[in-house]
């Protein structure tokens, strides 16, 4: 089989999985090799779906022995198989990079023979590409789930980032939609590479040099929509993360149905606005310091898919608005809809030279559109509306906003039929 | 009143800044040679470049303003607006009235348009770090073309040097033939013309491997145009080579 062939059917198996990023390493270029890491990342380029292509994202390859219904490589399914070798993957990644269309590799793999020999075949490309090739651009790896321990650790000394994903929001799931897997399986890795971040942490603070270990952290995935879990599960699951593993990020999938198992909710076009919305609360949850519980409660388990998160927040917590843009603190500043991480730090330092007036606040950054009906200027109330609930909610869902405001990234057309329906 | 002509290097604008300080004579205007149109209002002044006068100017903004300023200021030039010198020097008065916290004034018209435009043309150099294309036309020798709106080319280079210090490499900015070239040391920017430019071709096979891998890597069901094109603009088009 030639190479564009390989390319053609790893690339489009790889293609579910949601992160490409390069961000979090800072690794040097060393002793005049090729490549370097940059610590906020760099997309090269964009897919006709409009997601960021800033790593080779492929697999090593897509033959496998389990059977997980809600995956397109699933061993039943009848799809073109491949396998790479570890040369002709790291030549391509070199001459690839060489021409400044990566950032470096993201090497995952179908579990092939068994978890061990997979994570071997991995290593030995990354290996090759560390040591032969003194490459010192991103590297991405998956763990694979059921992998010894002693191969998660030399693949971390390896690798920028690694992530074992998680895939089914609950055990119940897992357990109907992919039975070959265990939450142990999953979780065992993932724990493994916390325990070795901390204790590279710890022995830093001893010794002047230790080895790499993976320095941008590990992340995961979610698919959404295969499976009936709320919203709210699924943010507390990625809060818990958050918070007990320390992972950089949690990516959401929008489920598309790959295969008719029975045991798969019936998903008519991928569920992207839900994608979207909860996208929108992780970063509430990582940056606002929002906690999932404020979000969502047990008598709303779902977002309201027509309003941003933020705002569906302080529509349920009026009492807190309107700010005063001049006095309020920081921490309140972001909490307003409209006011983003950079306008509400501008906002803080432009204050500092003199009084903000209400027309000045959009050079600041702030979208009034939406945040005039949560602030005062100068004790002024701006929106043409008083601060009521239903009143603001009407402004707020009119059609222009939906047109025009934050959910313009999406296929208009699309935007609400994309709503999964699940029977 | 004044208009003040330089020969278009960013020395020869800093020492314009220094010879209207200590000259007590104000700017009606300022052009770079060349672009220099007729004016009834006040007299023409040429100022020849003085690097030692250059240094004071950048020295003083550095510590009575702030590096970030510099920098600001810097990536404001490299826009090559005619209209941007007069108002590098408005921000420069400014900030020597105001100091270290000039960048606090968000709210005042010349900071706002500084900060504005340096960021339109640092966007745009971060753009050409994203989509440069390399192509092999020799073995061991990568080539690249752009043509970007504003003259980002300096300020790329440190990027790409460090990056592929094992490389040799040049890139070509078609739109001011200028060439950024790299030698495995050091790299340097020129106006020598480079031979058969326009017909340079990758002498490996990557290009069609990209080109399967972009569009392999597409979800379908997701398709969505709209959004590649804001992040990747049309008038990039013709340097990427999955879009050929």
């Amino acid at each position: 089989m030639d190479l564009l062939e390989k390319i053609r059917i790893l690339a489009d198996a790889a293609k579910y999985d949601v992160s490409c990023s390069s961000s979090g390493s800072d690794r040097k270029n060393k002793n005049g090799g090729i490549g370097n890491a940059s610590f906020y990342g760099i997309c090269h380029s964009w897919s006709e779906d409009g997601r960021c292509i800033s790593l080779l994202k492929i697999l090593f390859t897509n033959i496998c022995i389990y059977d997980c219904s809600y995956c397109v490589n699933r061993c039943t399914n009848d799809v073109e198989r491949a396998l790479f070798t570890s040369d002709e993957l790291a030549d391509i990644t070199i001459n690839f990079y060489r021409r400044n269309y990566i950032e470096g590799l993201f090497l995952s793999s179908a579990v092939y023979k068994s978890p061990d020999y997979t994570m071997e075949l991995l290593i030995k490309t990354v290996k090759k590409l560390r040591e032969e090739y003194n490459f010192n651009g991103y590297i991405h790896l998956k763990a694979i789930p059921g992998a010894d321990v002693n191969l998660i650790r030399m693949a971390g000394l390896y690798a920028d980032r690694m992530s074992v994903n998680i895939e089914l929001p609950s055990e119940r799931s897992l357990k109907l939609l992919a039975p070959q897997k265990t939450k142990e399986s999953i979780i065992k890795p993932m724990s493994f590479i916390h325990n070795q971040l901390l204790e590279k942490s710890e022995s830093k603070k001893l010794m002047r040099y230790t080895d790499k270990f993976v320095p941008a952290g590990q992340t995961t995935q979610l698919i959404i929509g295969a499976t009936p879990e709320s919203d709210r599960t699924i943010l507390r699951l990625s809060e818990n993360l958050y918070k007990h593993y320390d992972l950089k990020r949690v990516y959401y999938s929008a489920y598309i149905p790959v295969s008719n198992d029975s045991n798969i909710s019936k998903v008519t076009s991928p569920p992207l606005l839900r994608e979207h919305r909860l996208y929108q609360a992780d970063w509430l949850l990582r940056y606002y310091n929002f906690k999932a519980d404020e979000l969502l409660t047990e008598e709303e388990p779902n977002f309201d898919i027509s309003l941003d998160p933020k705002i569906n927040w302080a529509m349920k917590n009026l009492n807190l608005f309107p700010v005063e843009i001049n006095t309020a603190d920081y921490n309140m500043l972001l909490k307003v809809p409209g006011i983003g991480l950079r306008a509400a730090k501008r906002i803080v330092k432009a204050r500092k030279a003199t009084h903000l007036s209400y027309d000045s606040l959009k050079k600041l950054g702030v979208v009034l559109k939406r945040a005039k009906y949560f602030i005062t200027c100068n004790g002024k109330y701006y929106a043409e509306c008083n601060i009521e609930a239903d009143k603001i909610k009407g402004k707020l869902t009119s059609k222009n906003r939906i047109l025009d405001g934050q959910l313009s990234i999406f296929d208009i057309d699309n935007s609400l039929s994309n709503l999964p329906i699940i029977v | 009143m004044v208009n003040y002509i330089f020969d278009g290097s960013f020395d020869g604008l800093m020492t314009v800044v220094y010879e209207a300080y200590y000259s007590h004579q104000k700017p009606n205007d300022i052009f770079s040679e060349g672009n220099h149109q007729i004016n009834f209002l006040g007299h023409d002044v040429y100022v020849s470049t003085d690097i030692d006068k250059s240094n004071k100017v950048q020295d003083a903004i550095e510590t009575k303003i702030s590096k970030e300023a510099l920098r600001n200021i810097y990536y404001v030039y490299l826009s090559e607006l005619e209209s941007s010198y007069m108002l590098i020097y408005k921000y420069i008065r400014l900030g020597f009235k105001i100091g270290k916290k000039l960048d606090y004034f968000i709210q005042n018209d010349i900071v706002h348009e500084m900060t504005k435009l340096s960021q339109r043309v640092k966007h745009e150099a971060y753009k050409m770090i994203e989509l440069i294309r390399f192509k092999e036309v020799k073995k061991g020798l990568f080539l690249a073309k752009i043509h970007p709106d504003y003259n980002v080319l300096p300020t790329i280079m440190p990027h790409f040097a460090e990056r592929f210090q094992d490389q040799y490499f040049i890139i070509h900015d078609e739109k001011r033939n200028l060439s950024a070239v790299y030698d495995k040391k050091a790299w340097i920017i020129t106006d020598i013309p480079l031979e058969n430019i326009s017909k340079v071709k990758d002498t490996k096979d990557y290009e069609i491997l990209w080109k399967i891998y972009h569009k392999s890597i597409a979800i379908k069901e997701r398709k969505n145009m709209k959004l590649q094109m804001q992040h990747m603009p049309k008038k990039y088009w013709d340097m990427l080579t999955e879009k050929q």
